[in-house]
């Protein structure tokens, strides 16, 4: 006789892990990708803008699981001939792509920030950069913070797509215990509610950095 | 005459000559001059397009003039060579709409010039802001208030602090009642016309006659991009040498209601 | 044949059939959004309560997960959906979750004054939800919407998972014929960011031509 799925239960929980490792490696990366790219776009010369521009073009315009072939399959093993496997290879495609919305996330948030406010600073004496950085920023980044909130929970539902590389996540685990036992609707429900508790759960953490950081006042027009 | 007017000395600090900006197809300013003493305070009036804001927006190069020269204390600040930054910290500027940093509280925004620009010890800092909010009679439980929290007098007397703390040389008020409610201008009024009597030099653009006429040393009187009329207060607004001028006043009295 | 004759027609069938799910998929979400956002604003409270739950649900799971429950797992209820039914049902169950979110927002951004003008003129709820609300909110949802459309477009090539021929599935396919899979899927991404491109401009030209002077469009 078959095994019941829900024996199998620990062993999909611990796919947790590997997909906090994607979540948490893919907004790392996208932030440090999206708040340098919104910078230049807002502030760069045209010709960054244009290349920029392209950037978030194509890894907005392109399905995750494109991506994750092409970079798997052509963009690191052919043309740049280094072979990643396939949990390097998904943060890294997960970090590009978050980046490209991250960036427009941020891009929004430090253009709801009045002129003013630059003109303000500029008056104090405060040079450009200095004024990015103590003025323009600090009231962005937290502007900003909704929106993150909102790119987590996509995150975190588009690291399921990366089991089409193999990488033992709770869905390519599910699969296996869907395979193994023969049963699917279970297995496949618990997936799915997995992901519906952290998606709340992760939010509740956001809105703590929210309240946190908020400052009576200072909300983003339409971010 | 007005009453900053015994603290005046003859030592020029502000130099202005000849400023030309041009927006597109439209010459905003065409040439303009005139000198601030020390100790001084100078209104200037006119209509909407003027060229009043972007005049003073020239003054500390927020906006850069086409051509003609800005000295400040002797420096020219419309040289290439002269770093604009340290310059601008002698410069206060009060904006119409406050402009303060809506991520700092009312003390984080009158320290912020003082730490970032001017480099103070916190602790310094922190006395030096605490002492201009005073002087602006921002008292001590409004210190830690964000700027969404405070009323717009407040809010205009915060960025007059911000402004004060720097130790400027001069202040540009940029229209700084414009955006107020009618029963909160008076604060701010006579937070300006205190500093003026204490012989804080400024250079104020605003359609408020009783200020001009109670506090101004001269009214420089702008229309069409130039210096049209400049004078004693009560010469330019009573008794003024052209039609354009005694409308603009009339007008104003009406609007303003001024005494 | 060469690598490119072969792939062109077949990578272009597969278009067709993504094309195929999504003209249905996209106008059903739509149907479905308005209907789960007006329940989710007007209607009762069980109504609300089971509304609440399926947009909770099907913006929770992942859509591969949707995917998988519907094969799959129907499939242990003895209920058989082709890959093609799984997936347009599984567009329109998340993308229709989605949505919902926006047609909310916009019926409740609708200011009480037009549901008391309404109710003055003797409108029935039902009249004011059909003539009054929605018109306006659709229109201010529209931004929001055009997004998921978006979204759906290249979620679209998760078919595959239920063994659909879409664009990507015969890539994946094709890669194991021919092993160039950079050419492969930059054509797909080619493909991908014709479809979203064309869709991001049709729908802001759609957004323009249904504008009203002075209704706000963008709510977010």
């Amino acid at each position: 006789m078959d095994p019941v799925w829900w024996e199998y239960i620990p062993y999909i929980l611990q796919g947790a892990i590997w997909t906090f490792t994607l979540v948490g490696g893919g907004l790392a990366l996208g932030f440090a990708i999206g708040v340098p790219v919104a910078m230049g776009q807002k502030y760069g010369p045209t010709w960054l803008k244009a290349v920029l521009d392209a950037y978030v073009w194509f890894f907005r315009g392109t399905p995750l699981v494109v991506l994750l072939f092409l970079f798997y399959w052509g963009v690191f093993p052919v043309l740049l001939g280094i072979k990643l496997d396939a949990l390097t290879t998904s943060i890294i495609v997960l970090g590009l792509r978050s980046g490209a919305y991250q960036s427009q996330i941020f891009r929004g948030a430090l253009n709801s920030v009045d002129e003013g406010q630059m003109l303000a600073a500029r008056a104090l004496g405060m040079t450009k950069w200095q004024a990015i950085t103590n003025i323009i920023l600090p009231q962005a980044l937290r502007i900003a913070i909704p929106g993150w909130t909102n790119e987590y929970a996509i995150i975190l539902k588009d690291s399921a797509i990366c089991f089409t590389l193999g990488v033992i996540e709770i869905l390519t685990r599910t699969r296996y215990v869907v395979i193994s036992t023969g049963e699917a609707l279970g297995p496949f429900l618990f997936a799915g509610i997995l992901y519906i508790i952290f998606t709340y759960g992760g939010t509740k953490v956001f809105n703590i950095i929210y309240e946190k950081y908020h400052i009576p006042g200072l909300v983003g027009k339409g971010v | 005459m007005g009453r900053g007017s015994e603290m005046v000395g003859d030592e020029i600090v502000l130099r202005v000559e000849n400023i030309h900006k041009r927006y597109k197809d439209q010459e905003v300013l065409k040439g303009v001059t005139f000198e601030v003493r020390r100790g001084e305070t100078k209104v200037i009036a006119g209509p909407s397009g003027a060229g009043k804001s972007t005049l003073l927006r020239c003054i500390n190069l927020l906006t850069k003039p086409d051509k003609g020269r800005v000295w400040l204390e002797g420096v020219e600040l419309t040289d290439p060579e002269t770093n604009i930054n340290k310059m601008r910290q002698k410069i206060g500027f009060v904006f119409q709409e406050f402009n303060l940093f809506h991520h700092l509280t009312a003390l984080e925004n009158v320290m912020i010039g003082l730490t970032k620009v001017k480099k103070l010890p916190k602790d310094v800092a922190r006395k030096k802001a605490e002492e201009a909010l005073l002087t602006v009679h921002i008292t001590e439980d409004l210190w830690h208030k964000y700027p969404a929290q405070l009323s717009g007098g407040q809010k205009q007397r915060v960025a007059i602090a911000r402004a004060l703390a720097m130790d400027p040389v001069i202040i540009l008020y940029d229209e700084p009642t414009s955006a107020l409610d009618p029963q909160l201008v008076g604060e701010v009024l006579r937070v300006m016309e205190e500093l003026a009597r204490k012989g804080v030099t400024g250079l104020v653009v605003t359609h408020e006659i009783g200020f001009a006429l109670e506090v101004a040393d001269e009214i420089l009187f702008m229309y069409g991009g130039r210096i049209l009329e400049r004078g004693p207060p009560r010469e330019v607004v009573f008794s003024p040498k052209h039609e354009v001028t005694r409308k603009f006043f009339e007008n104003i009295t009406k609007l303003y209601g001024g005494k | 044949m060469g690598f490119w004759e072969e792939f062109i027609p077949l990578v272009l069938h597969g278009a067709v059939n993504t094309l195929w799910v999504l003209v249905i998929s996209i106008p059903a979400s739509v149907a479905l959004a308005i209907a789960l956002g007006s329940a989710r604003v007007y209607g009762n409270a069980p109504i609300k309560a089971i509304a609440t739950a399926f947009v909770v649900t099907f913006r929770g799971f992942p859509l591969v997960v949707t995917l998988f429950l519907l094969f799959f797992g129907l499939a242990d209820l003895g209920i058989y959906l082709t890959p093609y039914q799984t997936a347009t049902l599984a567009f329109v169950l998340c993308g229709g979750s989605y949505m919902s979110e926006y047609v909310r927002g916009a019926i409740r951004s609708i200011d009480i004054g037009q549901s008391l003008a309404a109710r003055a003129l003797g409108m029935t709820k039902f009249q004011e939800l059909i003539y009054i609300i929605l018109p306006q909110a659709i229109r201010r949802a529209l931004p929001g919407l055009s997004n998921e459309i978006i979204y759906q477009i290249k979620y679209s090539s998760l078919a595959f998972v239920v063994g659909y021929e879409e664009i990507f599935a015969v890539s994946k396919t094709f890669i194991s014929r021919y092993f160039m899979p950079l050419q492969v899927f930059m054509v797909d991404a080619a493909l991908y960011l014709a479809m979203t491109t064309a869709a991001a401009y049709g729908l802001r030209a759609l957004e323009y031509k249904l504008r009203i002077p002075g209704l706000e469009m963008s709510i977010r």
